[in-house]
């Protein structure tokens, strides 16, 4: 059976399709702002850590976080932020840290630690610390939160 | 009250509709046919087939006063059926009319409006078909909703006041419509949701809160107030002043399908596998608990895991496929049985009892599971364990 056809594109042949950009709304920050909200979070969330306040320090990175095109940069820098925090948090800590993220940080958390599983050897990345999250902040926030994570395309 | 439950088919129920005096019901068992049951005592016996349909029926409705049935389905075309008496016997028979949709991709879901003088067929071509009839020709002709929407229209529902429309979409948006048609509508009294209505007027567009397609949406009995849940596992009340829009998030997987039981609670179901209620006002909402009753026998069995995932069917299956295992006993294909009635997604839950004041006390809905359950819609467990991970 001829297949060919299928590795045509018909959606450039569409006036009318449905573009990525129009399925969420942009952020209205500049990127180069974002980035330097991202680096200044970095700063601002290592001095959370030194006073071992992790869910202060969950909470910087959690809002606000960039989203969208042309903020890679911004993207990279806040999760290595966050990998640290999750690296550095005790497994008995936890679940108590979670029970205090509002419902946009423990979706947005859930973001990051399937962007974490989905580039295994980068960084910090540790498999192990992610799943541990993850089983956590499932508990917590239930499957309903991995579902918002699946349909959200404002992808940090 | 315990939920009257009948099994209907091995098969998915995509779609159900009853007749106006609850002893009829159509259904498609996820084919091409629709069938229409009858009740006898505590059974229901197959009693006619609507077969006209050449792909699946996806959505039916049966219009309570006029008592016609329309169907639609992935072949694009609509059908009214109409009880008429056959020219040889004299006995009544359904018989189709065609119905001009006009789409070119598959038909989703279909509602006749409160006067039953117009329907509205959803479908996959981006498009909303708002049919009338032409009695000239004796068929059904439709007027196309186009802008603005962007993706396939999921579910559509009715105003009270037989003009607007409201419709989810997979463009992750949920609208109000106009479908004023010239021919058959008065002008309509000026409402929260705009005073002058051509054809086409958006009267709101909202967007659901994490990019979930918009699977069901409701207009409250009054019709001041819109409901929608999307696939995000969400579920949004509009008050259209304002804006304000109270948006809930569950803990559990996203609901397909939502009916609105009084002005201040709703009844919505889907992958979770049981009906929930939430309930509220123009101050607020939030999840009362489920129609499912966990605390019967039952459910019993220790709960483990998260939401109404069984961790025993789970482990039954990992038994027999790592370790070789299986369970011979009388108990095994109990436990990996779901702790709820519906044993799979629901699909559709609508209003099948009315009380006092117009307010809906039995709900029924249809499941991937062959079933159809008829709930009282009153009788909410307080489920604080169940649903922990929920708040407004």
């Amino acid at each position: 059976m001829d297949t060919a056809f299928r590795k045509i594109d018909i959606d450039a042949y569409d006036e009318d399709v449905l573009q990525e950009e129009e399925l969420f709304d942009a952020d209205p920050r500049d990127p180069a702002q974002v980035l330097d909200d991202a680096k200044q979070r970095q700063g601002a969330v290592r001095s959370a850590l030194a006073r071992s306040d992790v869910a202060g320090a969950l909470n910087i990175v959690l809002e606000n976080a960039p989203y969208g095109p042309n903020v890679e940069e911004a993207k990279t820098v806040t999760l290595q932020t966050l990998l640290t925090i999750l690296n550095t948090t005790k497994a008995t800590e936890i679940p108590a840290v979670i029970k205090g993220l509002s419902q946009d940080g423990q979706d947005t958390l859930m973001k990051y630690l399937y962007k974490g599983m989905a580039m295994p050897g980068w960084g910090d990345v540790s498999g192990s610390v992610l799943l541990g999250w993850h089983e956590k902040l499932t508990e917590v926030a239930g499957t309903g939160c991995i579902v918002r994570t699946m349909t959200d395309r404002r992808t940090v | 009250m315990a939920p009257e439950v009948f099994n209907f088919a091995q098969t998915p129920i995509t779609c159900h509709a009853f007749s106006a005096d609850r002893k009829q019901v159509a259904v498609s068992l996820n084919s091409n046919d629709a069938q229409i049951f009858t009740r006898q005592g505590t059974a229901w016996t197959p009693t006619e087939t609507l077969a006209e349909h050449d792909k699946l029926i996806t959505s039916i409705d049966w219009a309570p006063n006029s008592n016609r049935i329309v169907t639609a389905s992935q072949d694009r075309n609509a059908y009214v059926w109409q009880q008429t008496p056959d020219p040889e016997t004299g006995k009544l028979v359904w018989k189709p009319t065609l119905v001009l949709l006009r789409i070119n991709r598959a038909a989703t879901h279909v509602r006749w409006s409160p006067k039953e003088d117009k329907f509205a067929v959803a479908s996959g071509a981006r498009a909303i078909a708002i049919c009338s009839f032409d009695p000239e020709n004796n068929w059904w002709v439709s007027k196309l909703l186009k802008k603005p929407i962007r993706s396939t229209v999921l579910s559509v529902d009715w105003h009270p006041n037989n003009v607007l429309l409201a419709a989810g979409s997979a463009d992750m948006k949920a609208r109000v419509f106009s479908a004023y048609i010239k021919e058959v509508d008065d002008k309509p009294a000026a409402s929260v949701w705009g005073s002058k209505l051509p054809f086409n007027t958006i009267c709101g567009e909202y967007a659901s809160p994490a990019g979930g397609w918009v699977h069901a949406v409701a207009f409250s009995p009054s019709g001041d107030v819109l409901a929608f849940a999307s696939h995000d596992s969400s579920i949004s009340i509009v008050y259209p002043n304002g804006p304000t829009i109270y948006n809930i998030r569950i803990s559990s997987l996203p609901f397909v399908t939502l009916t609105w039981t009084s002005e201040d609670s709703i009844v919505a179901a889907g992958h979770d596998c049981q009906p929930v209620v939430f309930a509220g006002s123009e101050g607020g909402w939030q999840g009362v608990g489920s129609l499912d009753d966990s605390t019967s026998a039952k459910a019993a069995a220790p709960r483990a895991g998260v939401g109404r995932l069984n961790s025993a069917a789970f482990s039954t299956f990992r038994d027999a496929d790592t370790r070789g295992q299986s369970h011979s006993g009388a108990s095994a294909p109990a436990d990996t049985k779901l702790l709820t009635v519906h044993q799979n997604t629901i699909t559709s839950v609508r209003p099948y009892e009315y009380g006092s004041g117009g307010r809906v006390v039995k709900v029924s809905t249809s499941g991937v599971d062959g079933n159809l359950v008829i709930w009282d819609a009153e009788s909410v467990s307080a489920t604080a364990g169940r649903l922990g991970g929920m708040r407004v």
